[in-house]
């Protein structure tokens, strides 16, 4: 259910991002009036930019959806920035290795496998945690660094491409790539895919009976105990999916755009699903709408880049207010003139985690 | 072997500074997963200080500064208007990864590493007698003074929350927020205090890190934040169980730059030894169920 105060929420949300982002070209750029024109309306002035905005909103928008299934069942997935990293990497060296069968035949398989292995690597997280009781917000990440390392290594050494002048694996064949859909812009077929998976996602979390012990865990774990579910089970699979479809967003963005796999090649595709999920309010479909405004952010930092002098990197700063205001429930109430809601108190995070 | 063991301490002092910070947020009952953010705003202006005055004292006095503003306004965003502190937190590492790197390209105009020959330096001190004792005065003596500083701080911790009211009060909030209120202690307030002092002690983390080397780089802490995070939680809360995980994780890091330069074997493999034995430590120790996650 939207109710007005969601809207009211979002709304202020996007207006403090906006706002934050107007002062600091006011501030950081010589030329603020090209700036501001570049970064509110770049994004929407061509074709071209246009679908690079969709284009950077397809990660995102599965990420989130990997976000908000953890999310959902009250465990913190810090780890999808390495489960990303894996996914791509697999997918990469399977893509390579099968490369003699038609994509028809390849696509299900490497998807099946990425889907599981970075599903198990943030399911691991979820066994520790059964097993020794380690916090998993703390292992996911800390074996997310050890990924990103491995995987780094990996591609410096074994599965590199010697002529490319950077740490970067072969190149798939064309035959994988997805259709562009708005050439020369970014945007491919890849966004049907998010779309769906999302809409899959809502279906599982709504109707499933998994879905249902996902929610009520992370609603009250105790309850949840008593009424007969395994609480450690459902956290393990809510992070395998949750890893899982962290794994896809990586390769579908290497099918879509790069074509093969670079070392840094995630920058921070996961630590945004986790904004976006927290924007989306765990929903999956708000998930979409939620990644498009951060790419929007980011695609306007990068016109600006392009045709002002504002750096890219600015667009963090930005994403960075939406975390500050994002679950200051306490501020909507201000500006409502009513008290209440479902507030985290932060005694009641420490004591979830 | 002895620029290895020499280099221990060096790469413990920046996490031991983090994580003491950490100690007190989570004593006082919140996760501030910040400190890797803090660390990062204050690496960047005690560089920058220190570039613009010559003056070690100013930039220390620099970082710490920013590092205890973006962690009282953390606390004003979750104790004020009840934003999720796990939440904010993240906001705190976004903002500082992309400010400093936004700040370095507009006053340095680079977004590489950015690095000071005629920085003034920090001075290395022998301590008098110890440095001469045979085989054990190189390892005591000869660090820098932030070094011996960390390590001063770490037995002040451990002094403030045990032998003063305020380290009792601190506690009792952590531990049992509604008691504590009955018990006329301000939640409130002690929270905010730790979250400062989490600000204090992140921002010496970051000088410590970024001062010696006269060098900032974006993203430079390199998940030291989050490690420091884990050696509080490892360390059970206690100023000396945070220092002996300091001190590992130190130790791993002195390894992994040893075994770079010594063995014949890819360096990204060698920097993941800081995380998995840090891990393997995480999975080893007898986990309470009180502390959860």
């Amino acid at each position: 259910m939207v109710t007005l105060r969601d809207l009211w929420r979002t709304a202020f949300i996007v207006g403090a991002a906006l706002g934050f982002g107007l002062c600091v070209i006011l501030l950081a750029s010589e030329r603020p009036g090209d700036a501001i024109y570049a970064f509110f309306l770049g994004p929407f002035s061509n074709a071209y930019f246009f679908g690079n905005l969709l284009a950077s909103a397809i990660p995102l928008i599965l990420t989130g959806a990997a976000a908000c299934v953890s999310f959902s069942a009250s465990v913190f997935n810090l780890g999808l920035e390495g489960q990303v990293y894996l996914g791509s990497f697999l997918g990469v060296f399977l893509t390579c290795r099968f490369g003699e069968l038609p994509p028809l035949v390849v696509y299900p398989l490497v998807f099946a496998i990425v889907f599981c292995c970075s599903g198990t690597l943030a399911a691991l997280s979820g066994y520790l945690k059964r097993a020794r009781n380690v916090n998993v917000l703390i292992s996911t990440l800390l074996i997310s660094y050890i990924t990103i390392y491995v995987v780094d290594a990996l591609i410096e050494t074994v599965f590199i491409d010697p002529t490319a002048g950077l740490a970067a694996t072969p190149y798939i064949h064309d035959k994988f790539l997805f259709a562009r859909l708005l050439p020369p812009s970014d945007l491919h077929s890849g966004l049907f895919l998010a779309l769906a998976l999302t809409i899959i996602l809502r279906i599982i979390m709504k109707k499933s009976a998994l879905g249902f012990e996902i929610t009520l865990t992370g609603k009250s774990p105790v309850f949840a105990r008593y009424a007969g579910v395994s609480v450690s089970k459902v956290l393990t699979l809510s992070l395998f999916i949750s890893g899982g479809f962290a794994g896809i967003a990586g390769i579908t963005d290497i099918y879509g755009i790069h074509g093969r796999m670079f070392r840094g090649f995630s920058s921070g595709y996961g630590w945004n699903g986790i904004a976006v999920a927290l924007i989306a309010k765990n929903h999956p479909l708000w998930v979409i709408p939620a990644a498009l405004f951060f790419a929007y952010l980011e695609n306007g930092a990068n016109v600006g880049a392009l045709l002002a002098d504002i750096t890219p990197e600015m667009a963090r700063t930005i994403q960075a207010t939406i975390f500050f205001t994002v679950t200051a429930d306490a501020l909507f109430s201000l500006i409502r003139k009513n008290k209440g809601g479902d507030a985290w108190t932060p005694s009641s995070t420490v004591s979830s985690l | 072997m002895d620029t290895f063991i020499n280099s221990i301490v060096p790469m413990m002092t920046p996490v031991l500074f983090a994580a003491l910070g950490g100690l007190f947020t989570h004593l006082s009952g919140l996760l501030n997963i910040g400190l890797e953010g803090l660390m990062l705003l204050s690496a960047f202006f005690s560089i920058y200080v220190a570039h613009l005055t010559h003056n070690l004292f100013f930039a220390v006095l620099a970082g710490i500064g920013i590092s205890m503003l973006l962690a009282v306004f953390a606390g004003f965003l979750s104790l004020n208007l009840r934003a999720n502190i796990f939440v904010v937190g993240l906001g705190v590492n976004l903002f500082a990864n992309g400010f400093t790197v936004m700040l370095s390209s507009l006053l340095f105009s680079t977004k590489g590493t950015v690095f000071f020959q005629n920085l003034p330096k920090l001075s290395y001190i022998e301590i008098p007698l110890v440095h001469r004792i045979p085989y054990l005065g190189p390892i005591l003596s000869g660090y820098g003074a932030l070094d011996y500083l960390a390590i001063g701080a770490a037995v002040l911790c451990a002094i403030i929350l045990y032998k003063t009211p305020y380290g009792y009060h601190l506690r009792a909030v952590g531990r049992d927020e509604k008691a504590a209120q009955n018990a006329g202690i301000s939640v409130y307030w002690h929270r905010l205090y730790a979250l400062a002092l989490s600000g204090l002690f992140a921002g010496l983390g970051g000088c410590a890190l970024a001062l010696p080397l006269q060098t900032f780089v974006g993203g430079m802490t390199n998940g030291r934040g989050w490690i420091a995070l884990v050696a509080v939680i490892l360390g059970g809360g206690k100023p000396s169980g945070v220092f002996i995980a300091s001190l590992i994780f130190g130790a791993a890091s002195a390894l992994s730059n040893w075994l770079q330069a010594s063995a014949p074997m890819s360096p990204k493999l060698m920097m993941t030894l800081p995380f998995l034995i840090t891990l393997l430590f995480m999975i080893v120790k007898k986990n309470n169920t009180e502390e959860g996650v």
